[in-house]
């Protein structure tokens, strides 16, 4: 049993953090979302439609929400702009000129201009992410899912990356979906956070960050940001011992 | 007003100054070392003239600190002729552009600025030492100018650079790349030393020495002599037509046996590793049937096929179909499930899913598996013709032995080991063709 | 095993391979049960791809799955039957090991030395693709005796096999390993045997399985062929000959007979290996 009588609700447009140690199953709650797990009780929906439910374990998935994966999904074999225009072209929501128009000026906004024929296993990680959530955003999501998608990279890349993904949502307000085991991470960028128990998981303690959008890197300093993770950081802590315990293997 | 750059702090100061410019941004760090070594740091307090339009264009710079405004000459015909400049700003590149030699813009510090000065033509020179690198960061150079300074495409066309780079590295200059490097090392030279090994070894224990169980043997100078002459003692050499026959009929034959093990062999694997029904009704069938060697099918293949001829080809293609079937459904179902299920949320249906995944995701270990199947096909067919059969290699190295031949038992080895290896490197180059951005991939991961 | 007894891949499985055997006894008796006037329409067909037997191409020539059958129930009780196996079985045993004691320390040492590498591999290269059948006639010639170059064959199919995953298995060892290692203060020795040796072990594990399969190929064959060859009675032997013989005596049945035996003992030994791998590699059941 990996997740037991968990119960969220998500407002549209907010960025929802879910941290929980590893293994807990917090992965096979977004995978649930997404379309790749069934759920054995329960129900889960979008926007008033139900994805999932008792009768229907497996929901289907979707471009309405879009995944972005720990190790990266990026096409070896398609170049970035191969990867990014996927979506639209693959629906037939685009045409392949319109595509390549629109895919090229997403990257450019995203500071990607210079590596549109790369492959992307010529470029950094770091740009890999920013590729697959520009790929992502493509197809007008409503929601993206991101399973610890930095969570291989070095820390200051990964503050990079925040403020990178902050000035995409800015830009694009979807509803995101964040799964991490970083507390810090998870109250920089969340406007809620829930921290889950280790496994069967379910929300433990559910934060509302009310450091106001739009933020920047000085938020990590400041006194609000300190004194939410003075609250939280006990939770987490408990949660971790319990799954270190348990001697969790990687989720 | 200039200092030279020489401490290491001023060194660790100017690649993290590069790293914030557009250029530079995802540079390696060998690259970025070299290039913060030939940076010149210079100050401006606020108000001094940088340079001015029409100035020789020799240095680039990059901004430290402070902020600098670059206005562009009416003529130039920006969209918008005032850019302003901070910490990572990129402006004097003039010298980067086809036939610019003088400044474009005049360049002021509004406040107290520190620089990074890069003489234009050393900064190419160093990125041209730099294969991929290099050739990125010009890119990125075009890529920055074309966006950030909105000039018209025509005048900014950036210099090519020259020698093993392009704006994209094609598979033959990456390989011209790793030729020339090959020669540089040490290895050309231990591999003549182990061929000299090898052959000195075969001459003085046969011819010299006469070693006991080696003086039966063919010797190297018998041998040779044998391939080189024109009117050979046994038959066959170089300049017998021969010689050539067999070699053809045998590679016509692996030929025909390979292309269709691989058409079959390929969407039989495909089936395979993408169906699970298929795999469960067919599998069980064909793990049967393959732990068979493929030569213990020859008599049975002889009573099968009333000719010869197609018996001899039915096993070269059992072979490599097993060979090819096997590794293309190991391909398939061991793509990363992440790639599968990112195409699904991006509203991949299942046909495009296999078009657009599986086959490009099972590419490598096909080609792997073709590799195999050359080789196992090359295998089958010298045994299947050296027990049945009138002509190729296998029938010439079966009955020179009958016929006490013996030189050419060994002509006929060498030449099967050289048409075999040619057939697989065929396959090999074929695969990289296919699969470029595999090549690329291993060539930035060799340790 | 329940539980696989009843899953629906079982059940699939093993309808196909009734299925196929059925298709297999009906192809194999055509002869009977197609008269001749069935053909006439497709006579002159069959006649331009050069069939001119009144039953179905390629199957009709086989024989039939009762047949092999029977005869196989036949010789099991012959004594020859099983000396063949054991022949065989030696062959590629001793093949086989000899392989390993050779090809194991040399794909070591060109991993191990950038200059054995480069002066080994590229002849090792070179001699490769040379079919080891190709080399039966230089090997009877060499050797005293044809047992021994029987087993030199073998020896030359899986000993490539083995080089090769063996360079791979020490190529793809994780450089952290050496450096946590070196970082410890292990001598190079101590590297060698405590890091080399283990990581490279699951790809001659590996290498070992793919080689066993090589192996049988080759010892099939070169029974084959010297014992069809050669007209000495008495040598030779082993289940490649025993299938050759039955060729030659026109009892069709028993070359399949000879045919399954071979793959029957080909997959006792590859399990065999593999039992042998998991023994000497318990850490990868772990993943």
């Amino acid at each position: 049993m990996a997740v037991d009588h968990c119960s969220l609700e998500i407002e549209a447009g907010e960025i929802c953090m879910i941290v929980g140690p590893s293994g807990c199953g917090k992965t096979t709650l977004l995978n649930a979302i997404a379309g790749f797990h069934d759920i054995t009780s329960g129900r889960i929906t979008m926007d008033g439609e139900v994805l999932c439910s008792d009768d229907k374990p497996k929901s289907t998935p979707g471009p309405d929400r879009i995944v972005v994966f720990q190790n990266g999904a990026l096409f070896p074999w398609k170049s970035n702009l191969e990867n990014v225009i996927f979506g639209p072209v693959m629906q037939g929501k685009l045409a392949r000129k319109e595509a390549i128009e629109k895919g090229r000026g997403m990257m450019a906004d995203a500071g990607l201009s210079g590596v549109e024929h790369n492959y992307p296993g010529e470029v950094s990680s770091g740009m890999r992410r920013r590729v697959e959530i520009v790929r992502a955003l493509m197809n007008d999501p409503k929601a993206l899912l991101l399973d610890e998608p930095y969570r291989a990279l070095d820390s200051l890349t990964k503050s990079v990356m925040h403020e990178a993904l902050l000035e995409i949502y800015y830009k694009n307000k979807v509803t995101i979906f964040f799964i991490t085991h970083d507390l810090e991470e998870a109250i920089f960028l969340g406007h809620r956070v829930a921290i889950m128990t280790t496994r069967p998981c379910k929300p433990k303690k559910v934060l509302d960050v009310d450091i106001p959008h739009p933020r920047d890197y000085s938020v990590l300093t400041s006194k609000r940001f300190r004194e939410l993770i003075e609250e939280t950081n006990d939770a987490v802590h408990e949660e971790a011992l319990k799954a270190f315990q348990a001697g969790e293997k990687e989720g | 007003m200039e200092a030279a750059a020489t401490a290491n702090g001023a060194v660790d100061g100017a690649v993290a100054a590069l790293r914030e410019s557009t250029p530079f941004g995802d540079a390696s760090p060998g690259l970025l070392a070299r290039v913060a070594a030939i940076a010149r740091a210079a100050r401006y307090p606020a108000g001094a003239r940088i340079y001015s339009a029409g100035d020789d264009a020799d240095d680039i710079f990059v901004v430290v600190s402070g902020r600098v405004d670059h206005v562009f000459t009416p003529e130039v015909g920006a969209r918008e002729p005032l850019k302003r400049m901070t910490r990572g700003g990129v402006f004097g590149w003039a010298g980067l552009l086809l036939g610019q030699t003088r400044r474009l813009a005049t360049v002021t510090a509004a406040e107290p600025t520190e620089v990074l000065r890069f003489d234009t033509e050393a900064l190419v020179a160093l990125l041209e030492s730099e294969s991929l690198d290099g050739g990125r960061v010009m890119e990125r150079f075009a890529g920055m100018i074309q966006r950030e300074f909105t000039l018209p495409a025509m005048l900014s066309q950036v210099r090519r650079l020259s020698g093993p780079l392009t704006e994209e590295m094609s598979s033959l200059s990456l390989t011209m790349y790793r030729l020339s490097l090959w020669l540089k090392s040490p290895r050309p030279y231990l591999m003549v030393i182990g061929f000299a090994l090898f052959l000195g070894f075969w001459y003085l224990a046969v011819e010299v020495w006469k070693l006991p169980r080696f003086r039966e043997m063919p010797g190297l100078t018998s041998v040779v002599k044998e391939w080189v002459s024109p009117n050979p003692t046994y038959g066959l050499s170089l300049y017998t037509e021969e010689y050539y026959q067999h070699i053809v009929v045998s590679v016509w034959r692996v030929t025909k046996a390979f292309v269709l093990a691989t058409l079959l062999g390929v969407t039989f694997g495909l089936l395979l590793g993408w169906s699970r029904t298929f795999k469960d009704y067919v599998f069980p069938v064909f793990e049967m049937l393959r732990p068979i060697p493929i030569l213990a099918w020859v008599p049975l293949a002889i009573v099968m096929f009333i000719a010869t001829e197609s018996a001899v080809v039915y096993l070269a293609f059992l072979a490599s179909f097993f060979a090819t079937a096997l590794n293309t459904m190991l391909g398939v179902e061991s793509i990363d499930e992440s790639y599968i299920r990112a195409a699904d949320c991006l509203g991949a249906n299942r046909r495009q899913v296999f078009r657009h995944v599986i086959i490009p995701g099972a590419l490598p270990f096909i080609f792997t598996g073709l590799q195999i199947s050359v080789g196992v096909s090359w295998f089958s067919l010298v045994a299947a013709e050296m027990v049945s059969g009138q002509y190729g290699l296998g029938y010439v190295i079966n009955t020179s032995y009958m016929m006490v031949r013996y030189p050419t038992i060994i002509i006929g080895m060498v030449t099967l080991g050289i048409v075999g290896y040619v057939t697989s490197a065929m396959v090999r180059v074929a695969g990289d063709y296919m699969m470029e951005w595999r090549v690329r991939e291993l060539a930035l991961s060799e340790r | 095993m329940k539980k696989f007894l009843s899953s629906p891949a079982f059940w699939r499985g093993a309808a196909s391979i009734v299925v196929f055997l059925v298709l297999w006894e009906i192809g194999a008796r055509s002869k009977q049960w197609m008269s001749p006037e069935f053909f006439m329409p497709f006579k002159e067909l069959l006649g331009a791809m050069g069939f001119k037997k009144d039953y179905l191409p390629w199957i009709g020539a086989v024989p039939a799955p009762s047949g092999v059958l029977k005869a196989w129930i036949a010789v099991l009780g012959q004594q020859g039957y099983w000396q063949s196996w054991y022949m065989s079985m030696f062959r590629v045993m001793g093949g086989f090991v000899a392989a390993m004691i050779v090809g194991i320390p040399f794909g070591l040492m060109l991993a191990v030395s950038r200059v054995a590498h480069g002066v080994g591999f590229p002849v090792f290269e070179v001699l490769r693709p040379i079919p080891p059948l190709a080399w039966v006639p230089a090997s009877i010639i060499f050797w005293p005796t044809q047992e021994l170059a029987i087993i030199f064959i073998t020896f030359l199919g899986a000993f490539y096999t083995i080089v090769i995953n063996v360079l791979g298995g020490a190529r793809s060892i994780d450089v952290r390993y050496f450096q946590a290692a070196q970082s410890m203060g292990s001598s190079n020795w101590d590297i060698f045997r405590r890091v080399i040796l283990p990581g490279t072990l699951p790809s001659i594990v590996v290498g070992s399985a793919v080689g066993m399969g090589i192996t049988w190929e080759v010892v099939v064959a070169a029974e084959m062929i010297s014992g069809g060859g050669s007209q000495q009675a008495g040598v030779g032997g082993g289940l490649g000959f025993f299938i050759w013989n039955s060729y030659v005596g026109g009892s069709y049945e028993q070359i399949v007979v000879g045919m399954i035996s071979i793959g029957i003992a080909g997959f006792i030994s590859s399990e065999l290996l593999r039992w042998g791998g998991r023994y000497a590699t318990p850490w990868l059941k772990a993943r």
